[in-house]
């Protein structure tokens, strides 16, 4: 399963785009729960959001949806900084 | 006008010459303590253009609301402790004495400063115009690389010391979070394609000027950069975004080439950022820096008083694009300042940066 961020806004505006490709890994079930997670929790259209806020694109699969700073869940806060942080 | 300080980062009103578009608005102020002397001030003088004014004023007596327009801010501060809850802890309230944390007394500073530049320069009491408290968010998330309004507070993150510092370092940075809040209680420019550009850009405006104000420097003097000081020493570039030549601010191998054009020629159509609002927020500020330089001067003067007036005027769209904000700048330099220079100076700024001010 591919697992994609792309983080766009900010105060710098600069995008920023990593993604894991699960399979093969060990913690691959680690991360497909927490991506099935976020996606039944996330909506399908881009939020509002606030100036200068990061917006993030999650792609699973052949599914987008869209979250914004301030107000991302819990899993949504997980998902889009380990994909930023470990993702290639 | 120098920029004076005490302690408080504040100053007295009528400390020393105060302008008369500043005594206009304070003289319909609902408070006596500053109607009072305002009015005196400005029935003294003898411009006819004043009087004529306050003759306007004096017909339609604003509204006296309880109690008095502020003067003076009411700043607070919280710590998120790295955490993503908001406000998070306070630490820091107006009047209080500094505390051991620098981002905390940063941010204090830079919030009284923007309300010391609205105040004294263009008479608006906080964002609101009357007298909002101003609050402020410290130490959000882990190595956070950002800061923002909120929609009712300004957030700062510590950035990550590879790319980014401490967003507080960059005083116009703190006024840029500020003046979005400015936009928001006036022409509520829709964040999104040009409107989203000229929301970002009258926020660089304001925060630079805020730091032009608080470190008195003219036009010439100033540096037009935004977030200088807030690039890791890694990072190679002098700051996020340059007002004087955008494009410019940084070309690095992990930040990649500032974006900005500098011209309608290079506008960059895009479905990120909002429609690229930090991209092509460097058209309106150019053109804001041509206009500041050509008059010379302090640029919160006169060329802020033309962008003030445009953003707090009411004939603003929320939608509008480039060329509405620009024909407005021209009839506001025009309102304010008659048949001198300043009306063509800003014809020949947007027209140099492509953007078309006839009907």
């Amino acid at each position: 399963m591919l697992i994609q961020v792309t983080r766009t806004g900010g105060f710098a505006g600069i995008s920023r785009h990593h993604e894991v490709d699960t399979e093969g890994r060990e913690d691959a079930t680690e991360w497909e729960s927490l991506a099935q997670e976020v996606l039944a929790a996330t909506p399908d259209a881009p939020p509002s959001g606030v100036p200068d806020g990061f917006r993030y694109r999650i792609t699973v699969g052949d599914r987008t949806v869209y979250c914004a700073d301030p107000d991302l869940t819990g899993a949504q806060r997980t998902l889009v900084s380990r994909i930023l942080k470990e993702g290639a | 006008m120098q920029p004076r300080t005490n302690e408080d980062g504040l100053h007295p009103v009528f400390c020393t010459i105060v302008p008369p578009h500043v005594l206009d608005k304070l003289s319909h102020s609902g408070d006596a303590r500053l109607a009072d002397p305002a009015r005196r001030t400005l029935e003294a003088d003898g411009l006819r253009r004043n009087r004529r004014r306050l003759t306007a004023l004096a017909a339609a007596p604003a509204t006296p609301t309880a109690g008095a327009v502020p003067v003076k801010p009411h700043r607070t501060l919280y710590d998120c402790e790295n955490g993503t809850s908001l406000p998070g802890r306070q630490v820091r309230d107006e009047g209080q004495k500094p505390t051991s944390d620098a981002s905390v007394n940063r941010a204090y500073a830079g919030l009284g400063a923007t309300f010391e530049l609205l105040l004294s320069a263009y008479g608006r009491s906080s964002i609101d115009g009357k007298g909002l408290p101003l609050i402020g968010s410290v130490h959000y998330g882990h190595e956070y690389n950002n800061a923002f309004f909120d929609g009712e507070q300004m957030v700062f993150g510590d950035g990550d010391g590879e790319i980014f510092l401490d967003f507080t370092y960059a005083i116009d940075v703190i006024a840029h979070e500020l003046a979005h809040g400015l936009t928001q209680y006036t022409a509520n420019l829709r964040y999104e394609g040009q409107s989203g550009a000229l929301n970002e850009s009258v926020s660089d405006v304001f925060g630079s000027l805020v730091k032009q104000y608080s470190l008195g420097q003219s036009a010439e003097q100033a540096d037009w950069l935004i977030g200088a000081g807030l690039l890791a020493p890694r990072v190679s570039g002098d700051a996020l975004r340059s007002m004087k030549a955008p494009g410019t601010a940084y070309d690095d191998d992990v930040l990649g080439k500032d974006p900005q054009p500098a011209s309608m020629e290079e506008y960059v159509e895009t479905e990120e950022d909002n429609g690229g609002v930090h991209i092509n927020s460097g058209i309106p500020n150019r053109a804001f820096y041509l206009l500041a330089t050509a008059l010379g001067g302090n640029a919160w003067e006169r060329a802020g008083q033309i962008w003030f007036d445009v953003l707090t005027g009411g004939e603003l769209t929320a939608t509008a694009d480039f060329a509405e904000f620009a024909r407005l700048t021209v009839a506001a330099a025009g309102d304010r300042f008659g048949e001198r220079g300043e009306r063509e100076a800003v014809l020949k700024a947007w027209s140099e940066v492509g953007v078309p001010t006839a009907e």
